[in-house]
Protein backbone atom coordinates (compact mmCIF):
# COMPACT_ATOMS: atom_id res chain seq x y z
CA UNK A 1 0.00 0.00 0.00
CA UNK A 2 3.03 2.12 1.06
CA UNK A 3 4.64 1.61 -2.10
CA UNK A 4 1.39 2.24 -4.32
CA UNK A 5 1.78 6.13 -2.41
CA UNK A 6 4.83 6.42 -3.38
CA UNK A 7 4.30 5.80 -7.38
CA UNK A 8 0.99 7.97 -6.62
CA UNK A 9 3.11 10.95 -5.36
CA UNK A 10 5.99 10.30 -7.73
CA UNK A 11 3.66 10.56 -10.52
CA UNK A 12 2.13 13.83 -9.19
CA UNK A 13 5.60 15.16 -8.80
CA UNK A 14 6.68 13.98 -11.85
CA UNK A 15 3.22 15.73 -13.60
CA UNK A 16 3.77 19.32 -11.26
CA UNK A 17 7.08 19.27 -12.93
CA UNK A 18 6.02 18.97 -16.49
CA UNK A 19 3.70 21.57 -15.57
CA UNK A 20 6.97 24.00 -14.60
CA UNK A 21 8.30 23.38 -17.58
CA UNK A 22 5.49 24.16 -19.66
CA UNK A 23 4.74 27.15 -17.63
CA UNK A 24 8.48 27.84 -18.36
CA UNK A 25 8.01 27.57 -22.70
CA UNK A 26 5.15 29.94 -22.08
CA UNK A 27 6.64 32.53 -20.27
CA UNK A 28 9.57 32.48 -22.72
CA UNK A 29 7.41 32.72 -25.55
CA UNK A 30 5.42 35.56 -24.52
CA UNK A 31 8.87 37.60 -23.68
CA UNK A 32 10.92 36.18 -26.55
CA UNK A 33 11.01 39.44 -29.27
CA UNK A 34 9.50 38.33 -33.07
CA UNK A 35 12.83 38.92 -34.52
CA UNK A 36 14.42 36.24 -32.41
CA UNK A 37 11.14 34.07 -32.97
CA UNK A 38 11.86 34.23 -36.53
CA UNK A 39 15.40 33.35 -36.89
CA UNK A 40 14.33 30.37 -34.63
CA UNK A 41 12.28 29.28 -36.84
CA UNK A 42 13.89 29.46 -40.02
CA UNK A 43 16.82 27.09 -37.67
CA UNK A 44 13.90 24.60 -37.22
CA UNK A 45 12.76 24.53 -40.90
CA UNK A 46 16.77 23.84 -41.41
CA UNK A 47 17.06 21.62 -39.08
CA UNK A 48 13.33 19.75 -40.31
CA UNK A 49 14.77 19.80 -43.69
CA UNK A 50 18.41 18.26 -43.04
CA UNK A 51 16.30 15.64 -40.35
CA UNK A 52 13.52 14.67 -43.71
CA UNK A 53 10.60 16.11 -40.81
CA UNK A 54 9.44 19.21 -43.11
CA UNK A 55 5.83 18.48 -41.68
CA UNK A 56 7.23 18.30 -38.02
CA UNK A 57 9.08 21.46 -38.06
CA UNK A 58 6.06 23.43 -39.88
CA UNK A 59 3.36 22.34 -37.05
CA UNK A 60 6.20 23.60 -34.52
CA UNK A 61 6.28 26.84 -36.21
CA UNK A 62 2.53 27.22 -36.44
CA UNK A 63 1.64 26.15 -32.85
CA UNK A 64 4.39 28.31 -31.44
CA UNK A 65 3.14 31.38 -33.28
CA UNK A 66 -0.17 30.77 -31.99
CA UNK A 67 1.21 30.16 -28.32
CA UNK A 68 2.81 33.41 -29.04
CA UNK A 69 0.03 35.61 -29.80
CA UNK A 70 -2.07 34.20 -27.01
CA UNK A 71 0.86 34.53 -24.46
CA UNK A 72 1.94 38.08 -26.10
CA UNK A 73 -1.64 39.22 -25.24
CA UNK A 74 -1.54 37.80 -21.43
CA UNK A 75 1.60 39.62 -20.58
CA UNK A 76 0.23 42.95 -22.16
CA UNK A 77 -2.46 42.77 -19.64
CA UNK A 78 -0.53 40.90 -16.64
CA UNK A 79 1.90 44.27 -17.31
CA UNK A 80 -0.82 46.45 -17.36
CA UNK A 81 -2.27 45.03 -14.39
CA UNK A 82 0.76 45.40 -12.51
CA UNK A 83 1.60 48.80 -13.66
CA UNK A 84 -1.62 49.77 -12.27
CA UNK A 85 -1.32 47.89 -8.62
CA UNK A 86 1.73 50.32 -8.51
CA UNK A 87 0.32 53.56 -9.32
CA UNK A 88 -2.50 52.91 -6.90
CA UNK A 89 0.21 52.10 -4.11
CA UNK A 90 1.96 55.00 -4.97
CA UNK A 91 -1.13 57.12 -4.46
CA UNK A 92 -2.12 55.54 -1.97
CA UNK A 93 1.20 56.86 0.07
CA UNK A 94 1.42 59.69 -0.91
CA UNK A 95 -2.53 60.30 0.43
CA UNK A 96 -1.13 58.76 3.76
CA UNK A 97 1.70 61.09 3.70
CA UNK A 98 -0.79 64.07 3.31
CA UNK A 99 -2.89 63.21 6.20
CA UNK A 100 -0.08 62.23 7.80
CA UNK A 101 1.32 66.02 7.68
CA UNK A 102 -2.57 67.05 8.52
CA UNK A 103 -2.54 65.40 11.66
CA UNK A 104 0.46 66.31 12.89
CA UNK A 105 -0.85 70.21 12.18
CA UNK A 106 -4.19 69.31 13.96
CA UNK A 107 -4.23 70.48 17.17
CA UNK A 108 -4.30 68.14 19.80
CA UNK A 109 -4.94 70.54 22.91
CA UNK A 110 -7.59 67.77 25.06
CA UNK A 111 -10.44 69.95 26.18
CA UNK A 112 -10.65 67.78 29.31
CA UNK A 113 -6.60 68.76 29.84
CA UNK A 114 -7.72 72.38 28.94
CA UNK A 115 -10.59 73.08 30.87
CA UNK A 116 -9.45 71.30 34.32
CA UNK A 117 -6.08 73.29 33.91
CA UNK A 118 -7.68 76.84 33.97
CA UNK A 119 -10.15 75.64 36.89
CA UNK A 120 -6.99 75.24 38.83
CA UNK A 121 -5.58 78.43 37.87
CA UNK A 122 -8.73 80.13 38.62
CA UNK A 123 -8.20 78.71 42.36
CA UNK A 124 -4.80 79.80 42.28
CA UNK A 125 -5.27 83.08 41.46
CA UNK A 126 -7.84 83.10 44.87
CA UNK A 127 -5.31 81.30 46.49
CA UNK A 128 -1.88 81.57 45.32
CA UNK A 129 -1.42 84.64 42.64
CA UNK A 130 2.29 84.02 41.95
CA UNK A 131 2.00 80.09 41.26
CA UNK A 132 -1.23 80.93 39.16
CA UNK A 133 0.64 83.60 37.14
CA UNK A 134 3.29 80.72 36.76
CA UNK A 135 0.55 77.88 35.74
CA UNK A 136 -0.73 80.36 33.04
CA UNK A 137 2.55 80.76 31.58
CA UNK A 138 3.52 77.50 31.37
CA UNK A 139 -0.51 76.84 29.66
CA UNK A 140 0.24 79.84 27.43
CA UNK A 141 4.07 78.47 26.27
CA UNK A 142 2.40 74.59 25.79
CA UNK A 143 -0.71 76.18 23.40
CA UNK A 144 1.68 77.79 21.62
CA UNK A 145 4.22 75.38 19.93
CA UNK A 146 1.22 72.94 20.39
CA UNK A 147 -0.99 74.71 17.53
CA UNK A 148 -0.85 73.94 14.16
CA UNK A 149 1.45 76.06 12.04
CA UNK A 150 0.86 76.27 8.89
CA UNK A 151 3.85 78.28 7.55
CA UNK A 152 5.81 76.26 10.02
CA UNK A 153 8.97 76.11 7.10
CA UNK A 154 11.60 74.65 9.69
CA UNK A 155 11.57 71.32 10.56
CA UNK A 156 10.81 70.68 14.36
CA UNK A 157 13.67 69.98 16.83
CA UNK A 158 14.34 67.80 19.48
CA UNK A 159 14.58 70.40 22.04
CA UNK A 160 11.44 72.31 21.09
CA UNK A 161 9.60 68.89 21.57
CA UNK A 162 11.08 68.95 24.93
CA UNK A 163 10.18 72.33 25.38
CA UNK A 164 6.44 71.47 24.79
CA UNK A 165 6.45 68.65 26.90
CA UNK A 166 8.38 70.19 30.15
CA UNK A 167 5.53 73.05 29.48
CA UNK A 168 2.78 70.41 29.94
CA UNK A 169 4.56 68.29 32.38
CA UNK A 170 4.90 71.59 35.01
CA UNK A 171 1.26 72.30 34.65
CA UNK A 172 0.72 68.24 35.31
CA UNK A 173 2.87 68.67 38.64
CA UNK A 174 0.88 71.65 40.05
CA UNK A 175 -2.26 69.64 39.09
CA UNK A 176 -1.41 66.15 40.39
CA UNK A 177 0.96 67.12 43.38
CA UNK A 178 3.34 64.31 44.92
CA UNK A 179 0.96 62.09 42.51
CA UNK A 180 3.31 63.02 39.82
CA UNK A 181 7.56 62.75 39.98
CA UNK A 182 9.19 64.11 36.49
CA UNK A 183 12.63 63.16 35.94
CA UNK A 184 13.99 64.58 31.77
CA UNK A 185 17.39 63.57 31.03
CA UNK A 186 18.08 64.81 27.53
CA UNK A 187 21.60 66.13 27.01
CA UNK A 188 21.90 69.72 25.69
CA UNK A 189 24.08 68.14 22.64
CA UNK A 190 21.06 66.71 21.33
CA UNK A 191 18.37 69.55 21.83
CA UNK A 192 19.53 70.43 18.00
CA UNK A 193 18.71 66.89 16.46
CA UNK A 194 15.85 67.01 14.23
CA UNK A 195 12.61 65.15 15.74
CA UNK A 196 9.22 65.05 14.11
CA UNK A 197 6.45 67.10 15.98
CA UNK A 198 4.08 66.05 18.66
CA UNK A 199 5.14 62.58 19.18
CA UNK A 200 7.09 62.63 22.42
CA UNK A 201 4.00 64.38 23.62
CA UNK A 202 1.66 61.89 22.67
CA UNK A 203 3.93 59.31 24.60
CA UNK A 204 4.42 61.73 27.51
CA UNK A 205 0.08 62.42 27.48
CA UNK A 206 -0.38 58.37 26.89
CA UNK A 207 1.72 57.74 29.96
CA UNK A 208 -0.06 59.96 32.29
CA UNK A 209 -3.57 59.33 31.03
CA UNK A 210 -3.31 55.84 30.71
CA UNK A 211 -0.71 54.70 33.18
CA UNK A 212 -0.06 57.10 35.86
CA UNK A 213 -3.34 58.96 36.60
CA UNK A 214 -5.14 55.68 37.00
CA UNK A 215 -3.13 54.89 39.39
CA UNK A 216 -4.57 56.52 43.02
CA UNK A 217 -1.10 56.82 44.24
CA UNK A 218 0.71 57.97 40.66
CA UNK A 219 4.07 57.24 39.76
CA UNK A 220 7.45 58.61 37.81
CA UNK A 221 7.60 59.96 34.46
CA UNK A 222 10.93 60.18 32.94
CA UNK A 223 11.88 61.22 29.49
CA UNK A 224 15.65 59.93 27.77
CA UNK A 225 17.06 60.67 25.15
CA UNK A 226 19.96 59.01 23.63
CA UNK A 227 22.13 58.33 20.03
CA UNK A 228 22.85 54.65 19.50
CA UNK A 229 24.35 53.60 16.35
CA UNK A 230 23.46 56.84 14.44
CA UNK A 231 20.11 56.45 15.45
CA UNK A 232 18.27 59.17 17.93
CA UNK A 233 16.18 57.38 20.14
CA UNK A 234 13.59 59.06 22.70
CA UNK A 235 12.24 56.84 25.68
CA UNK A 236 9.01 58.18 27.62
CA UNK A 237 9.28 55.56 30.53
CA UNK A 238 6.72 55.46 33.58
CA UNK A 239 5.84 53.27 35.93
CA UNK A 240 2.71 53.14 36.10
CA UNK A 241 -0.43 50.46 35.89
CA UNK A 242 1.18 49.01 32.63
CA UNK A 243 -0.26 49.01 29.07
CA UNK A 244 -3.59 46.84 28.60
CA UNK A 245 -3.01 44.16 25.50
CA UNK A 246 -6.91 44.17 24.67
CA UNK A 247 -7.20 47.93 24.57
CA UNK A 248 -6.20 49.91 21.35
CA UNK A 249 -3.76 51.36 22.85
CA UNK A 250 -5.10 55.00 21.52
CA UNK A 251 -4.83 56.32 18.41
CA UNK A 252 -2.11 58.19 19.27
CA UNK A 253 0.40 55.64 18.57
CA UNK A 254 -1.04 54.20 15.42
CA UNK A 255 -0.86 57.72 14.24
CA UNK A 256 2.98 58.01 15.21
CA UNK A 257 3.59 54.62 13.76
CA UNK A 258 2.32 56.08 10.22
CA UNK A 259 3.46 59.25 10.34
CA UNK A 260 6.55 57.51 10.89
CA UNK A 261 6.65 54.99 8.22
CA UNK A 262 5.74 58.39 5.71
CA UNK A 263 8.51 60.29 6.86
CA UNK A 264 11.48 57.73 7.06
CA UNK A 265 10.43 55.01 5.26
CA UNK A 266 11.28 52.12 7.27
CA UNK A 267 14.16 53.96 8.66
CA UNK A 268 12.40 54.57 12.08
CA UNK A 269 10.24 52.86 14.97
CA UNK A 270 8.15 53.04 17.85
CA UNK A 271 8.76 50.31 20.29
CA UNK A 272 6.61 50.26 23.38
CA UNK A 273 8.15 47.36 25.79
CA UNK A 274 7.48 46.65 29.68
CA UNK A 275 10.23 47.55 31.98
CA UNK A 276 11.13 44.49 34.42
CA UNK A 277 9.89 46.78 37.56
CA UNK A 278 6.71 46.90 35.67
CA UNK A 279 4.95 50.28 33.91
CA UNK A 280 5.37 51.24 30.38
CA UNK A 281 8.59 52.10 28.29
CA UNK A 282 7.84 53.71 24.60
CA UNK A 283 10.61 54.55 22.62
CA UNK A 284 10.96 56.38 19.34
CA UNK A 285 13.57 55.82 17.15
CA UNK A 286 14.81 58.19 13.99
CA UNK A 287 17.46 58.62 11.98
CA UNK A 288 20.67 61.04 14.06
CA UNK A 289 20.47 64.03 11.98
CA UNK A 290 21.50 67.67 13.07
CA UNK A 291 19.61 70.90 12.18
CA UNK A 292 20.55 73.33 9.08
CA UNK A 293 21.23 76.48 10.68
CA UNK B 1 -38.34 70.93 69.95
CA UNK B 2 -34.15 70.15 68.74
CA UNK B 3 -32.24 71.91 66.54
CA UNK B 4 -32.31 69.91 63.46
CA UNK B 5 -28.66 68.20 62.74
CA UNK B 6 -26.30 70.43 60.00
CA UNK B 7 -26.33 68.70 57.00
CA UNK B 8 -23.14 67.06 56.00
CA UNK B 9 -21.09 66.17 52.64
CA UNK B 10 -18.14 64.79 51.21
CA UNK B 11 -15.81 66.34 48.21
CA UNK B 12 -14.35 63.98 45.66
CA UNK B 13 -11.97 64.88 43.00
CA UNK B 14 -8.27 63.89 42.70
CA UNK B 15 -6.80 67.21 42.60
CA UNK B 16 -6.61 69.04 45.51
CA UNK B 17 -6.83 72.22 44.16
CA UNK B 18 -10.69 71.60 42.92
CA UNK B 19 -11.33 70.21 45.91
CA UNK B 20 -10.19 73.10 47.73
CA UNK B 21 -12.41 75.28 44.84
CA UNK B 22 -15.96 73.81 45.71
CA UNK B 23 -15.44 73.77 49.31
CA UNK B 24 -14.67 77.43 49.07
CA UNK B 25 -17.65 78.15 47.10
CA UNK B 26 -19.92 75.93 49.21
CA UNK B 27 -18.57 77.90 52.40
CA UNK B 28 -19.74 81.22 50.77
CA UNK B 29 -23.40 80.12 49.06
CA UNK B 30 -24.33 77.17 52.26
CA UNK B 31 -22.08 78.49 55.53
CA UNK B 32 -24.18 75.59 57.64
CA UNK B 33 -23.29 72.39 55.28
CA UNK B 34 -20.16 70.91 56.99
CA UNK B 35 -17.93 68.89 55.00
CA UNK B 36 -17.83 65.40 56.49
CA UNK B 37 -14.59 64.52 54.25
CA UNK B 38 -12.28 64.68 51.40
CA UNK B 39 -12.09 62.05 48.98
CA UNK B 40 -8.90 61.61 46.07
CA UNK B 41 -10.41 58.77 44.17
CA UNK B 42 -13.71 57.28 43.84
CA UNK B 43 -12.92 54.47 45.99
CA UNK B 44 -12.42 56.60 48.78
CA UNK B 45 -15.49 58.37 47.93
CA UNK B 46 -17.63 55.24 48.45
CA UNK B 47 -15.64 54.28 51.63
CA UNK B 48 -16.34 57.61 53.06
CA UNK B 49 -20.11 57.71 51.75
CA UNK B 50 -20.69 54.38 53.69
CA UNK B 51 -18.53 55.06 56.61
CA UNK B 52 -19.79 58.65 57.53
CA UNK B 53 -22.99 58.48 55.75
CA UNK B 54 -23.46 61.57 54.60
CA UNK B 55 -26.33 63.89 52.68
CA UNK B 56 -24.73 64.81 49.75
CA UNK B 57 -21.83 63.97 48.11
CA UNK B 58 -20.50 66.05 45.26
CA UNK B 59 -18.12 63.47 43.08
CA UNK B 60 -16.19 64.50 39.59
CA UNK B 61 -16.86 62.08 37.24
CA UNK B 62 -12.82 60.91 36.21
CA UNK B 63 -11.21 60.04 39.09
CA UNK B 64 -8.70 57.46 39.25
CA UNK B 65 -9.38 53.61 40.62
CA UNK B 66 -13.00 53.94 40.15
CA UNK B 67 -14.66 56.86 38.40
CA UNK B 68 -17.25 59.10 39.79
CA UNK B 69 -19.85 57.28 37.45
CA UNK B 70 -19.37 53.95 39.50
CA UNK B 71 -18.82 55.80 42.19
CA UNK B 72 -22.08 57.01 42.37
CA UNK B 73 -23.34 53.37 41.06
CA UNK B 74 -22.10 51.95 44.12
CA UNK B 75 -23.93 54.20 46.67
CA UNK B 76 -27.77 55.09 44.59
CA UNK B 77 -30.22 55.72 46.99
CA UNK B 78 -27.98 56.39 50.00
CA UNK B 79 -27.17 59.65 49.68
CA UNK B 80 -27.61 62.67 47.17
CA UNK B 81 -24.86 63.17 44.23
CA UNK B 82 -23.92 66.17 42.06
CA UNK B 83 -21.63 65.23 39.56
CA UNK B 84 -18.38 67.63 38.93
CA UNK B 85 -16.64 67.71 36.10
CA UNK B 86 -14.25 69.99 33.52
CA UNK B 87 -15.65 69.16 30.21
CA UNK B 88 -19.24 68.30 29.47
CA UNK B 89 -18.12 65.42 27.33
CA UNK B 90 -20.58 62.85 29.12
CA UNK B 91 -23.84 65.64 28.30
CA UNK B 92 -24.84 65.72 31.89
CA UNK B 93 -26.54 69.09 30.81
CA UNK B 94 -28.78 66.41 29.45
CA UNK B 95 -30.23 65.63 32.98
CA UNK B 96 -30.18 69.21 34.56
CA UNK B 97 -34.03 68.88 34.96
CA UNK B 98 -33.81 65.47 36.63
CA UNK B 99 -32.70 64.50 40.25
CA UNK B 100 -29.45 64.47 40.06
CA UNK B 101 -27.73 67.87 39.61
CA UNK B 102 -23.90 68.69 38.15
CA UNK B 103 -21.40 71.74 38.20
CA UNK B 104 -18.52 72.47 35.80
CA UNK B 105 -15.09 73.03 36.77
CA UNK B 106 -14.41 75.95 37.56
CA UNK B 107 -17.88 76.47 39.32
CA UNK B 108 -19.18 79.29 39.51
CA UNK B 109 -20.49 81.14 42.44
CA UNK B 110 -23.83 81.87 41.33
CA UNK B 111 -24.33 78.21 39.92
CA UNK B 112 -23.40 76.87 43.25
CA UNK B 113 -25.86 78.88 44.91
CA UNK B 114 -28.30 77.52 42.92
CA UNK B 115 -26.92 74.12 43.31
CA UNK B 116 -27.26 74.69 47.29
CA UNK B 117 -30.89 75.53 47.09
CA UNK B 118 -32.16 72.83 44.84
CA UNK B 119 -29.89 70.47 47.20
CA UNK B 120 -31.90 72.03 50.58
CA UNK B 121 -35.00 71.28 48.76
CA UNK B 122 -34.42 67.58 47.76
CA UNK B 123 -32.77 66.79 51.46
CA UNK B 124 -36.22 66.11 52.87
CA UNK B 125 -36.92 63.48 50.35
CA UNK B 126 -35.03 60.58 49.94
CA UNK B 127 -32.15 60.25 48.01
CA UNK B 128 -33.02 59.44 44.21
CA UNK B 129 -31.27 55.71 42.82
CA UNK B 130 -30.61 57.39 40.08
CA UNK B 131 -31.17 54.07 37.97
CA UNK B 132 -31.80 55.44 34.43
CA UNK B 133 -29.64 58.36 34.42
CA UNK B 134 -26.42 56.40 35.60
CA UNK B 135 -27.30 53.15 32.95
CA UNK B 136 -27.39 56.08 30.39
CA UNK B 137 -24.64 58.19 31.95
CA UNK B 138 -22.48 54.47 31.62
CA UNK B 139 -23.56 53.48 28.17
CA UNK B 140 -22.23 56.53 27.20
CA UNK B 141 -18.63 55.70 28.95
CA UNK B 142 -18.63 52.80 26.87
CA UNK B 143 -19.26 50.71 30.36
CA UNK B 144 -22.90 49.80 30.24
CA UNK B 145 -25.05 46.75 28.68
CA UNK B 146 -23.19 43.38 27.14
CA UNK B 147 -19.79 44.38 26.52
CA UNK B 148 -18.55 43.00 23.16
CA UNK B 149 -15.75 40.66 23.17
CA UNK B 150 -12.07 42.07 23.73
CA UNK B 151 -9.60 40.29 21.48
CA UNK B 152 -5.95 40.90 21.66
CA UNK B 153 -5.08 43.91 20.23
CA UNK B 154 -1.21 43.76 21.52
CA UNK B 155 1.11 40.33 22.21
CA UNK B 156 3.22 41.09 25.34
CA UNK B 157 6.60 38.73 23.81
CA UNK B 158 10.27 38.81 24.50
CA UNK B 159 12.91 40.27 21.97
CA UNK B 160 16.04 38.70 23.13
CA UNK B 161 16.33 40.15 26.85
CA UNK B 162 13.43 42.86 26.54
CA UNK B 163 9.71 42.69 26.97
CA UNK B 164 8.12 43.96 24.28
CA UNK B 165 4.46 45.10 23.38
CA UNK B 166 3.78 44.38 19.79
CA UNK B 167 0.52 45.70 17.83
CA UNK B 168 -1.22 42.82 15.99
CA UNK B 169 -2.37 44.94 13.18
CA UNK B 170 2.14 44.88 12.92
CA UNK B 171 1.77 40.80 13.11
CA UNK B 172 2.73 38.76 9.88
CA UNK B 173 1.91 35.60 11.71
CA UNK B 174 2.49 32.86 14.74
CA UNK B 175 4.39 29.97 14.64
CA UNK B 176 4.56 27.01 17.34
CA UNK B 177 7.92 26.17 17.82
CA UNK B 178 9.14 23.91 20.18
CA UNK B 179 7.72 24.91 24.10
CA UNK B 180 7.51 28.59 22.17
CA UNK B 181 5.28 30.39 19.85
CA UNK B 182 7.18 32.39 17.44
CA UNK B 183 5.68 36.07 16.56
CA UNK B 184 7.02 37.22 13.67
CA UNK B 185 6.84 41.01 12.38
CA UNK B 186 8.42 42.49 9.13
CA UNK B 187 11.46 43.42 10.98
CA UNK B 188 11.27 41.42 14.51
CA UNK B 189 11.24 37.83 15.67
CA UNK B 190 9.89 37.62 19.41
CA UNK B 191 9.07 35.03 21.12
CA UNK B 192 5.84 33.71 23.56
CA UNK B 193 5.23 31.19 26.16
CA UNK B 194 1.30 30.85 24.71
CA UNK B 195 0.64 28.04 22.66
CA UNK B 196 -1.45 28.05 19.55
CA UNK B 197 -4.18 26.69 21.17
CA UNK B 198 -4.61 29.20 23.38
CA UNK B 199 -3.79 32.14 20.92
CA UNK B 200 -6.35 31.35 18.76
CA UNK B 201 -8.83 31.81 21.44
CA UNK B 202 -7.93 35.45 22.41
CA UNK B 203 -7.11 36.80 18.83
CA UNK B 204 -9.72 38.40 16.69
CA UNK B 205 -10.99 35.58 14.15
CA UNK B 206 -11.45 38.73 12.05
CA UNK B 207 -7.75 39.93 12.22
CA UNK B 208 -6.60 36.06 12.20
CA UNK B 209 -6.84 32.39 10.28
CA UNK B 210 -5.51 29.54 11.88
CA UNK B 211 -3.96 27.80 8.91
CA UNK B 212 -2.42 24.77 10.44
CA UNK B 213 -2.36 23.13 13.55
CA UNK B 214 1.23 25.23 14.49
CA UNK B 215 0.47 28.15 12.31
CA UNK B 216 -1.76 31.44 12.81
CA UNK B 217 -1.56 33.98 10.20
CA UNK B 218 -2.74 37.44 9.79
CA UNK B 219 -5.18 37.85 6.80
CA UNK B 220 -4.13 41.29 5.20
CA UNK B 221 -0.41 39.68 6.02
CA UNK B 222 -1.21 37.43 3.11
CA UNK B 223 0.34 38.40 -0.49
CA UNK B 224 -0.36 35.30 -2.03
CA UNK B 225 -1.43 31.40 -1.78
CA UNK B 226 0.14 29.00 -4.54
CA UNK B 227 0.32 24.94 -4.46
CA UNK B 228 3.59 23.41 -3.73
CA UNK B 229 4.51 20.21 -5.45
CA UNK B 230 2.87 17.62 -3.59
CA UNK B 231 -0.62 20.14 -4.25
CA UNK B 232 -0.57 21.75 -0.58
CA UNK B 233 -1.54 25.06 -0.73
CA UNK B 234 1.19 27.54 0.66
CA UNK B 235 0.43 30.89 2.27
CA UNK B 236 3.11 33.57 1.03
CA UNK B 237 3.05 36.84 3.68
CA UNK B 238 3.82 40.40 2.62
CA UNK B 239 7.55 41.18 3.06
CA UNK B 240 9.13 38.17 3.89
CA UNK B 241 10.34 34.79 2.40
CA UNK B 242 8.56 32.61 4.92
CA UNK B 243 6.53 29.83 3.00
CA UNK B 244 3.51 28.89 4.99
CA UNK B 245 1.88 25.08 4.56
CA UNK B 246 -1.77 24.92 4.92
CA UNK B 247 -3.17 21.52 6.13
CA UNK B 248 -6.12 19.91 4.28
CA UNK B 249 -8.37 20.94 6.94
CA UNK B 250 -8.29 24.20 6.35
CA UNK B 251 -8.08 24.59 3.07
CA UNK B 252 -11.37 25.80 2.48
CA UNK B 253 -10.06 29.31 3.84
CA UNK B 254 -8.51 29.83 0.52
CA UNK B 255 -11.04 28.25 -1.79
CA UNK B 256 -12.03 30.45 -5.00
CA UNK B 257 -13.35 33.42 -3.55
Amino acid sequence: MSTSNTAREAFRDIGSAIAAVWWGFFDWLALVSWKSLVLIWVLVLILGGVLHRPLTALILIVVSAIIKIIAGGKRRADLTASEATRRAEMEQLERTAVEARMQALQTQVEPHFLFNTLASIDQLIQTDPPRASKMQQSLIRYLRSAMPQMRETQRPTLGQQIDLSCAFLEIMAIRMEERLTTVIEVPEGLKSALFPSMMLQTLVENAIKHGLDPKAAGGRLAIRAEVVDAQLAVHVIDNGVGFNPTGDGGVGLANIRERLKALYDGRAELIIAVPPEGGTSATIKVPYEIAPR
Amino acid sequence: MPAKPAPTAVVADDERLMRDQIIGRLKEAWPELVIAGEAANGREAVAMVQGLQPDIVFLDISMPEMDGIKAAQAVAGQVHVVFVTAYDQYAVRAFEQGAVDYLLKPVEPDRVALACQRLRERLTQRPDPMSDLLAQLSERLGGGGVKPREYLRWVQASVGNSLRMIPTSEILFFRAEDKYTRVQTETVEALIRKPIKELVDELDPNEFWQIHRATVVRVDAVAQVTRNLRGNQVVHVKGRDDKLEVSRSFNHLFKQM
